[in-house]
């Protein structure tokens, strides 16, 4: 009888899983990857899930610091974006891709495309320089170099130098991606170890106070008054 | 399953994270010392299960083994699982701190509904049908999850209907495995160690008037 109720199980699952490989469309690993970075004059970037799959055709609003949109993009079939920043300010990249599912990628204005990072380096040199800090002038001065060497390179040069950049690049990253959302072996046996420990603390101290009763109901009352302040 | 920091409103954040305060001061309560390294071993075991990914078509899920914590803890479920995910956010960044009520409590509130609805059938009847009771607990366990987290995200923002549907198909194939291997667990536990879940039963809030009625067993209770 037991047999017939497990080839019944079995039979069960497979039809299951027969079936939810039709029915569900949008992946549901729970940990979203995304990132973004400067490549030539537009920033490109990536969202996917942590089982390797990417998020395709999904809209992403591109936020300022204060929650406004700048504009928005959409990633293509393989789940990358692009986009081409116009202001030197903080890029908030947002997608929901519903199910509890949120990317929020942050570039900082020191990562935006070379011109844009130089422009909003000497603009904010600029306003902090107004009080003539040193600091802040020099800042201003390493970027306007900088500035200066870029657009010493011919455009057609400098295309194909950021292009080859990051192709050189992009392996590097994906590498450092996949490293990052890799559970390793040694996380895992860390928290079966904290496991451990803290139901281990948690027995000793439910057996502290337990023995701690049994103490104070087998003393006398007088020897038990005078023990509770240290017991307890 | 796991709800990410930043996808909940903040009145769900909060009836999760009152719902979960409360479950695990329950759950800490009425925890006999014995049951302690159990709980620990199924927290140990949800933490690890967790891990466990298997793409199903375009999609991934993994294990929860919920339901067999419901079983055999109680109450206790919300401790146990608890304490899993917080490792979970820490380490693998498997949710997040802020939304750690709401994941608990989707996660713990099927067990504990599990604990009422099956526990009976598992610990009086023969094992083979104690079995079929634990099975029936492992998938209910995941379908009521999933409603669980289709009803936190429909508080938030999204349709009910869609994000119930999604969720729910997309772990028939978990409620399958989780179905078997919680029939497995229940049939072996039977067989081999049944007092893992009569001892557990002994402590039980139901059964506290039979107990406080024998002299030593009041002895024990007031202990506990």
């Amino acid at each position: 009888m037991n047999t017939t109720v497990m080839t019944r199980t079995v039979a069960a699952t497979l039809v299951a899983l027969a079936i939810s490989f039709g029915a569900s469309t949008q992946a549901l690993a729970h940990k979203v990857v995304a990132g973004a970075y400067a490549s030539g004059d537009h920033i490109e970037g990536e969202i996917g899930f942590s089982d390797g799959s990417v998020a395709k055709n999904q809209p992403v609003d591109v936020l300022a610091e204060d929650g406004s949109k700048i504009g928005e993009t959409k990633t293509g079939e393989d789940g990358t974006f692009t986009f081409k920043p116009t202001k030197p300010i903080v890029h908030i990249f947002h997608a929901d891709m519903g199910g509890g599912h949120i990317a929020n990628i942050r570039i900082e204005v020191a990562d935006l495309p070379v011109d844009l990072a130089a422009a909003g380096a000497a603009g904010g040199g600029a306003a902090v320089g107004g009080g003539a800090a040193p600091a802040a002038a020099a800042d201003a001065t390493t970027a306007a170099a900088s500035a200066a060497t870029a657009v010493a390179l011919s455009d057609a040069q400098k295309t194909l130098l950021l292009q080859a950049v990051s192709n050189e690049i992009k392996p590097l990253r994906k590498e450092i991606i996949a490293l990052k959302e890799k559970d390793d072996l040694q996380s895992i046996l860390g928290g079966i170890g904290y496991i451990a420990g803290l139901f281990g603390l948690w027995f000793y101290v439910s057996a502290r106070r337990s023995q701690s009763k049994q103490t104070a109901t087998m003393a006398q009352p007088s020897v038990s008054a005078q023990r509770t302040p240290k017991t307890a | 399953m796991h709800i990410v920091d930043g996808a909940l409103t903040l009145p769900v954040i909060a009836v999760g994270s009152a719902i979960t305060v409360a479950g695990i001061g329950l759950g800490l309560r009425q925890m006999p010392p014995e049951k302690i390294p159990a709980a620990g071993v199924l927290s140990a075991t949800f933490f690890c299960a967790s891990l466990v990914h298997m793409s199903i078509g375009p999609s991934s899920v993994h294990l929860i083994v919920n339901g067999l914590c419901g079983i055999v803890l109680g109450w206790a479920a919300f401790p146990a699982l608890f304490v899993a995910l917080l490792l979970q956010a820490i380490f693998f960044g498997f949710g997040g701190l802020t939304v750690i009520g709401v994941n608990t409590a989707n996660i713990a509130v099927p067990a504990v509904i599990v604990y009422y609805l099956c526990r009976r059938g598992v610990v009086r009847s023969s094992p083979q049908v104690a079995a079929i009771w634990g099975a029936v607990g492992g998938a209910l366990a995941i379908a009521l999850t999933t409603g669980c987290v289709a009803l936190a995200l429909s508080f938030s923002g999204d349709e009910f209907i869609p994000a119930a549907k999604l969720v729910f198909f997309a772990h028939i194939p978990v409620m399958a495995i989780e179905a078997v291997l919680t029939a497995a667990a229940v049939y072996l536990i039977r067989r081999v160690k049944p007092e893992l879940l009569d001892a557990f039963s002994a402590a039980s809030p139901d059964l506290q008037p039979v107990l406080a009625a024998a002299p030593e067993a009041s002895l024990r209770s007031t202990q506990s």
